[in-house]
């Protein structure tokens, strides 16, 4: 146990040092999540420029503005036909409202009012969600006028938070902490590698020290390290990006725990059958970046197609991932929890297996 | 006197190559053992089997009434040797008083690091990675890591290797301190300056059989007739003519 602590001390100083490392396992996620979270927070913000080409005064034209102006997503902008047209195809306007001078004798009669909507046809999608906004609030003020009654209430409520099954910033995250534990746990591999290379391996096997000892105090450094990344990549989403953690923190933990060992034992199963560093480099890459874009980490597996499935269906990351988004921000699950759980045990459990069997010390 | 190390017909095969083909020695309890040759004679691979590094394919060895090829018993010699590869294991970037500390605890009945650390002069530099460390200075620590085991056995695998004359000199003195402790001491090395001034004892060891054993004025006398000058003994070679003389002018690899 004393010589444990020592060689764990060592370890660790050795680990704290190394900047290189640092990097891989703190920044890079962190650039990620900046990354990520800079696309996904322009959503739902989005502002729509409204030309309104209106040539007249009176009770009628006041309704109507302030109406568009009390849309919170509408910027409103007031010229003539020919400004507003310009200002359309330049693409400063999502939408240009022309109205026709409208007065209380034609609204007695009864008469109806052309409003004509010009909008940009290459933008077909918003253009429409905007056309029926606006038709909406012209039937708004119609009603108002003509003094209709309103048959039905239309309540709207966000449910978001708690049952995501949209693709965003909350879906990235989880994700984004799943690579940083495949990273974390594969490089342990590397990293013996490097110490048998440099002769450390052998050079220890000549001290009484058991040398599980030394693979023990890797282990558990990157089992810690695992945590203190759980630990910054959740503190810079809550701060940062507004993520809202749903589940139990203690359950995150054992996932993390479950699915770093997964991954620090899926290392070593690589690298015994690697010569050298280098090629247990190359063999390390050929696995973490099918993985990476393979796993539905970074966007949905439903969108991807179904020749690939089989791939997704295999690869432990796609259950860490996912077992990560149900617990932390209660993404719709892929897979049961049960599920999860039992994949990532197994590749844990077969993985170890074959390291013993063709672990090589020298 | 007791024997520390004992070898009797010790074989190592890598293939057909004979690395060691069926040596012999002994080592004197607290003496210093030399084992010279060219490179490729087959040294360091006697030296990894001596301390279970690898499997012997043939031969008795006991160190300190120990069989290094059974792993209960290697356990214990593990215990009681310090041991210097010629591949130093030092982690890059641990500072020197934190390695020598790191492999004080592995052992029982370790000396104090900062001790050690002295003695290969390395005080001014405790507080150094290893990775700014020169090659000389790495060497050093290296032996100081055998030494902090204060092992009744210490094996030094060509220590001076690389060293300037300096430094080199720093490091017999450091031996000679070893043997005056107690120390057994089993070194190899290839400079015969050093074998003739640090060791009690030497074989030379050449493609895998041990062509001459000795003191080195045995050796010298041995091999090299001595000549009278005016009633003054002179000898008119020194070990480094007997090396040559029975290994061989030609490079080796």
């Amino acid at each position: 146990m004393k010589i444990f602590r020592h060689m764990f001390i060592a370890n660790l100083k050795e680990f704290i040092r190394d900047k290189s490392a640092l990097f891989w396992f703190l920044a890079f996620p962190v650039i990620f999540i900046f990354i990520f979270g800079m696309v996904y927070s322009g959503n739902g913000e989005q502002v729509f420029d409204i030309g309104i080409v209106q040539n007249f005064e009176n009770d009628f034209s006041s309704q109507i503005s302030d109406s568009l102006e009390s849309v919170p997503n509408f910027d409103i902008h007031y010229g003539n036909e020919k400004e507003e047209r310009s200002a359309l195809s330049n693409g400063n306007r999502s939408m240009v409202i022309v109205i026709p001078e409208i007065n209380l004798a034609q609204i007695k009669e009864g008469e109806a009012t052309n409003i004509r909507l010009l909008y940009d046809s290459s933008n077909q999608q918003s253009s429409q969600i905007l056309i029926s906004v606006i038709k909406q609030i012209f039937n708004e003020i119609e009603r108002k006028i003509t003094g209709r009654p309103q048959l039905f209430n239309i309540n709207t409520e966000s449910i978001q938070a708690d049952n995501l099954s949209s693709f965003d910033f909350n879906y990235i995250l989880p994700g984004i902490l799943a690579m940083a534990l495949m990273q974390l746990g594969l490089f342990g591999g590397l990293q013996f590698l490097s110490l048998r290379e440099q002769g450390i391996i052998r050079g220890l096997g000549v001290t009484p020290l058991p040398r599980v000892t030394l693979l023990g105090s890797e282990i558990l450094i990157r089992v810690i390290m695992a945590l203190v990344q759980t630990f910054v990549i959740i503190f810079i989403g809550m701060t940062i990006f507004d993520l809202k953690i749903t589940g139990n923190f203690l359950y995150i933990i054992a996932l993390v725990i479950l699915g770093a060992l997964t991954f620090i034992s899926l290392g070593y199963m690589i690298i015994s059958f690697a010569s050298s560093p280098e090629s247990g480099e190359r063999m390390i890459q050929v696995v973490q970046f099918p993985m990476m874009f393979l796993s539905g980490i970074f966007f949905p597996i439903t969108i991807m197609p179904d020749y690939i499935k089989p791939v997704i269906k295999a690869i432990p990351l796609t259950y860490l991932g996912d077992a990560l988004r149900q617990t932390m921000v209660g993404v719709v699950p892929e897979y049961t929890m049960k599920t999860n759980i039992l994949v990532l045990l197994s590749w844990l459990i077969v993985t170890l297996f074959i390291t013993i069997k063709f672990w090589r010390w020298d | 006197m007791n024997n520390s190390i004992e070898v009797n017909g010790l074989k190592k095969y890598y293939g057909d190559l004979k690395a060691v083909d069926g040596i012999d020695f002994s080592v004197k309890e607290g003496s210093i053992f030399g084992m010279l040759g060219p490179n490729g004679a087959g040294k360091t691979t006697t030296i990894e089997t001596l301390i279970g590094l690898k499997e012997n394919d043939g031969g008795k060895v006991s160190i300190l009434g120990y069989n290094p090829f059974k792993e209960s018993e290697l356990k214990e010699i593990r215990k009681k040797i310090g041991v210097q590869l010629q591949s130093p294991a030092l982690f890059p970037r641990l500072t020197v008083k934190e390695i020598v500390s790191l492999f004080a605890s592995f052992y029982p009945d370790s000396l104090k690091s900062e001790t050690v650390i002295e003695q290969v002069g390395l005080i001014n530099k405790e507080n150094s990675q290893v990775i700014s460390l020169s090659g000389g200075q790495r060497h050093r620590l290296a032996v100081a890591l055998a030494m902090v085991s204060n092992g009744e056995v210490i094996f030094l695998d060509e220590p001076t290797t690389g060293l300037d004359p300096q430094a080199r000199r720093q490091l017999w003195e450091v031996i000679e301190n070893l043997k005056n402790n107690g120390v057994t001491v089993f070194l190899t090395t290839h400079y015969m300056d050093e074998a003739e001034k640090l060791c009690d004892d030497l074989v030379i060891i050449d493609k895998g059989e041990i062509i001459a054993k000795g003191s080195p004025d045995e050796l010298i006398d041995k091999n090299f007739d001595k000549k009278e000058i005016e009633n003054v003994n002179v000898r008119q070679a020194s070990l480094e003519d007997v090396f040559l003389k029975l290994t061989g002018r030609e490079i080796r690899e």
